[in-house]
């Protein structure tokens, strides 16, 4: 059996299959489960299960022995040297998106099965949850530039389906109509991107570009054409200017869609940026690229938490984190160092956690209440114990605590980031590590906010009947709380044995060409080495350390109910105990003037003029939206001319 | 074999006598009573013993623990705990007199550093938070805006600090940032450091969080905010928390400003000197500022650390960076 995972002429077959099976099981359900749930989930699992397996069984392959798997639809290969037929290449860097992908979406579908339990249509949601998978996990491994074009068009147009599919509030139909919009536009931009790569070069296949743009150098055209894909994948990955769809998105969609929203389909323009820049063009030596990344990414984080902490809508102000937390992977991945790379790509592969499973925490307090409003919610930690621990993980690990994992991302980039401005001499670099730095203390403070507003404080009277919710809810938030935590204590396990490969595969352009065609179109590009470890820290002593302390709170926390079981409760609520009254005197939240989603009034008031200009720019209006990608791609084109050429 | 428990010995040793739990107990506690002691004689007060807040933490101890119905009971009392294995993980990882228990293996533990310090604070919101109480709801807000407050000056002080030491390197190591001072001379004597060094200084209260930087725990408005709801045992933890967190932050400040210029050859001696120059500071910067300002409110405090404080750091960077 395991001989199997290790033979090329079976796996090389894997990754087709698993996109065209999810393509073909979306119909499937269409014809044969839109009446009957149980056909109707099986299909969904299977399908999703199966893809993950098969992605799966390609790491023996692709990270142990570090080959490529190139293939050629339908056996055409190239002809007199152009590839003509649609080629997928899966190497290390397109795997590593791949699981994530299949993952994420394994565990949305188990998710779904009980929380769109009270939805309609849902074989209408299965087909489009389907379309959408098959579409991400293509566009992260195909190796044809127009494949990719086509993917990011079913993915979005997927998207809008999904984004609107509680068509019965307006908000949802508002939210599809602007991603559909904005959405166009990005494709739009990606086509033009594509049209004029294909006059300059005459070939769609990326490792083909790459040879030949490696050969030939830049021109005029070609830069255009980056300029225009870059705008286009960034609406993709929505960095500031292009978030403004994202908000709306993610709020109106259900929370399984959200999560691969926010998981996975933004992960996707990442991963088509990295392409772009890493591969395609091997621009990561162009300083004014690195500085457009690392401003953008800067841009993005400060925006997006800010405005995160003006939100007092549970998933909304999630969606903004979103935004944030992809400026961090821009910022990283933008730094065009191996450090960067990897930092960017660990904190890519968190985001995808911790990020899931705060959505999925935000998607069961709405199916236990009903609502995602933070001024209605409050106290909810007696009622839904375990949605509190999966939430405070999510929470702690976004806002990199040590021990989870977002902490050991962050501390990469961090260090990735300043050894950059030390190098390089420039000072940008450095002020990036302060925003970064201080956008994560903002982004504590917002989920302060809403542990306060939605899990702590006081439970309204309306919410007093709340229940836990279902185990089938649950799994998959406890395999996401598992990984976040597992993730950030060996994370030297992970930079060893899953970013190191990835890493390689991003600088190892030549070898992504000369896997796909040969030696001698590979001659011309150059290949960035990335050879040595970075052992800049032995984390090892210090997790000993933390590991003994952290049991020893564990330890201290189970036998606290017992060791302590004699201690007495305050009965506020019974009149008779008056000297606990005294303290707790049944004060309700609603005299305090700091309630729910207004929690940092005294830092909003010093930032107030800020705030209100925000709040302009995010008119709504999808006339306005649409003119920021305007005048951001105009200005990213514009950047490219005055300092690439 | 032998070796290995020999380790072990040494590890358990340092984590749990010195620098670890036992040691900063004993400091925390006396540098809070000489706090307490000279505040009353700058007030012309007599003041209680040196050793009062050891009294008081063994009284809290005794006391009834008493958990408020609307609170989530696990969280409430694991809070003052996680709080407090944070700190003395710091304290383990900051190089008394150039002392590392555990060798100079953490090549970033600054950033470490600024984490691990926020995890008290996160602790103290989360456990008020978990008591239910709309005391301690304004008292985390308050908590937090603090803490949004620091952390920039904070960030900016440390980076200069590791730029400055660094010069055209990569150098993030509290170890490596003693050790430089010990062939360079004190931070301190830098004179493109001293607004820095000053920046920290305002930084001390509000992270301890004293007088006039107590917003969150305002004893007179919302009878201490985040700890209104706490009794007996978790209070102690907290009171321990606040008394440790003073000796965390003056020790950092000795081994950025001072580090190994003021070593000797004996680890004890070290020790000393380094508890001397943290009661020092604990006086200039917590005690005077306390017996000479009134309360601030959030909004000021917040802008003051966005102006001001940034600002001495901000230029310390700037002059660092072209120098």
């Amino acid at each position: 059996m395991m001989e199997m995972f290790n033979n090329y002429e079976v796996v090389k077959h894997f990754p087709v299959i698993a996109v065209m099976g999810l393509f073909l099981f979306a119909f499937l359900i269409e014809i044969f489960g839109a009446k009957c749930k149980i056909i109707r989930n099986t299909l969904t699992l299977i399908a999703t299960g199966g893809a993950f397996a098969l992605i799966l069984g390609l790491i023996p392959m692709v990270f142990g022995e570090g080959n490529v798997i190139s293939y050629w639809m339908g056996d055409w290969k190239p002809v007199a040297g152009y590839a003509i037929g649609i080629g997928y290449e899966v190497d290390a860097l397109s795997l590593f998106f791949g699981l994530l992908v299949s993952g994420t979406f394994f565990l949305s579908s188990i998710y779904s099965i009980k929380y769109m339990s009270r939805d309609h249509h849902l074989g209408h949601y299965y087909t489009l949850f389907l379309m959408l998978s098959g579409s991400v996990l293509g566009l992260v491994l195909t190796g044809d530039i127009f494949n990719m074009f086509v993917m990011i068009e079913i993915m979005t147009f997927a998207s809008v389906a999904l984004t609107a599919f509680r068509n019965k509030k307006g908000i949802a139909l508002e939210a599809g109509f602007k991603y559909l919009i904005l959405g166009s536009i990005g494709s739009s931009l990606v086509l033009a991107g594509i049209a004029v790569l294909y006059m300059q070069c005459h070939t769609l296949n990326m490792a083909q570009i790459s040879s030949i743009i490696g050969g030939a150098g830049l021109n005029p055209s070609l830069v255009f054409a980056f300029a225009l894909m870059f705008a286009g994948f960034g609406v993709k990955s929505y960095i500031v200017p292009f978030h403004t769809p994202a908000a709306d998105a993610y709020m109106a969609a259900p929370s399984s869609i959200s999560m691969v929203f926010s998981g996975m389909v933004n992960k996707a323009g990442v991963y088509a940026l990295i392409r772009l820049t890493y591969t395609i063009f091997n621009a990561m030596d162009i300083p004014a690229v690195n500085i457009l990344l690392v401003t953008l990414g800067a841009i993005t984080m400060f925006i997006g938490v800010t405005m995160a902490l003006a939100q007092h809508d549970f998933k909304r102000l999630l969606a903004f984190h979103s935004i944030s937390q992809i400026g961090y992977v821009i910022t990283a991945i933008g730094l065009g160092t191996a450090l960067g790379l990897s930092s960017g790509l660990f904190h890519a592969m968190n985001h995808t956690m911790f990020k899931g499973l705060l959505f999925l925490c935000a998607g069961a307090v709405f199916y236990a209440t009903g609502t995602t409003d933070l001024d209605k919610l409050g106290g909810l930690s007696k009622r839904m114990p375990k949605t509190t621990i999966c939430f405070l993980i999510g929470a702690f690990s976004i806002s990199g605590l040590p021990p989870f994992n977002g902490f050991a991302s962050k501390w990469m980039i961090y260090q990735s980031v300043y050894a950059k401005g030390v190098e390089s001499g420039n000072f940008a670099y450095i002020f990036a590590t302060i925003v970064a730095l201080v956008v994560s203390v903002m982004t504590l403070a917002s989920f302060i906010k809403v542990t306060q507003a939605v899990f702590f404080g006081q439970l309204p009277d309306k919410l007093k009947d709340t229940k836990e919710v279902p185990f089938a809810m649950r799994l998959p938030m406890w395999i996401m709380s598992g990984l976040c935590i597992l993730s950030g204590v060996f994370y030297r396990f992970v930079d060893v044995n899953v970013l190191y490969p990835v890493r390689n595969a991003a600088f190892g352009v030549k070898n992504y060409i000369s896997s796909m065609l040969g030696g001698e179109a590979a001659a011309a590009a150059s290949n960035v080495s990335s050879e040595e470890f970075f052992t800049l820290w032995d984390p090892k002593l210090w997790l000993i350390l933390f590991a003994i302390v952290l049991l020893a709170v564990c330890i201290v926390v189970l036998l606290g109910d017992k060791t302590l079981g004699a201690v007495r409760k305050n009965k506020a609520s019974e009149e008779s105990d008056g000297k606990y009254a005294t303290f707790f005197g049944g004060e309700k939240s609603t005299h305090s003037h700091v309630a729910g989603s207004d929690l940092f009034w005294g830092f909003k008031k010093d930032f107030k003029g800020y705030f209100k200009f925000m709040q302009g720019m995010h008119s709504g209006s999808v006339n306005d939206y649409a003119l920021y990608v305007v005048v951001g791609t105009a200005l990213i084109v514009a950047t490219m001319f005055i300092f690439v050429l | 074999m032998s070796e290995t428990v020999v380790t072990m010995l040494t590890n358990a040793f340092s984590v749990l006598v010195f620098p670890g739990l036992l040691f900063v107990m004993i400091v925390g506690l006396l540098l809070a009573g000489i706090d307490r002691k000279v505040l009353a004689r700058m007030q012309k007060r007599k003041g209680p013993p040196v050793l009062q807040p050891f009294y008081d933490f063994f009284k809290l101890m005794g006391k009834e623990t008493i958990i408020p119905d609307a609170a989530n009971r696990r969280v409430f009392l694991a809070a003052p705990i996680i709080g407090f294995v944070s700190l003395v993980v710091m304290v383990v990882l900051i190089p008394i007199g150039g002392y590392t228990p555990f060798g100079i293996t953490f090549n970033a533990d600054l950033i470490v550093m600024l984490y691990l310090l926020t995890i008290p604070a996160v602790a103290l919101i989360i456990g008020g938070s978990s008591s239910g109480s709309p005391y301690a709801g304004i008292g985390i807000s308050r908590e937090m805006v603090t803490m949004m407050a620091y952390e920039l000056p904070l960030v900016i002080v440390l980076l200069t600090v590791a730029l400055k030491v660094g010069g055209g390197s990569f150098c993030f190591s509290l170890g490596e940032i003693s050790a430089w001072q010990e062939t360079n001379g004190a931070l301190i004597t830098h004179w493109e450091l001293i607004p820095a060094a000053i920046a920290f200084l305002f930084v001390i209260p509000a992270e301890v969080g004293t007088q006039p930087f107590d917003v969150a725990e305002a004893e007179t408005e919302i009878c201490e905010g985040p700890l209104v709801e706490y009794t007996g045992a978790p209070l102690a933890m907290f009171k321990l928390n606040t008394a440790i967190k003073m000796f965390v932050m003056t020790a950092l400040f000795t081994v950025l400003f001072f580090g190994n210029a003021v070593a000797t050859e004996y680890l004890a001696l070290n020790a000393l000197i380094v508890v001397a120059i943290s009661a020092g500071i604990t006086v200039l910067s917590m005690t005077l500022a306390h017996a000479v300002c009134a309360r601030l409110k959030i909004e000021h405090l917040f802008k003051f650390y966005w102006t001001v404080v940034t600002a001495l750091a901000a230029i310390s960077l700037v002059l660092v960076w072209c120098l």
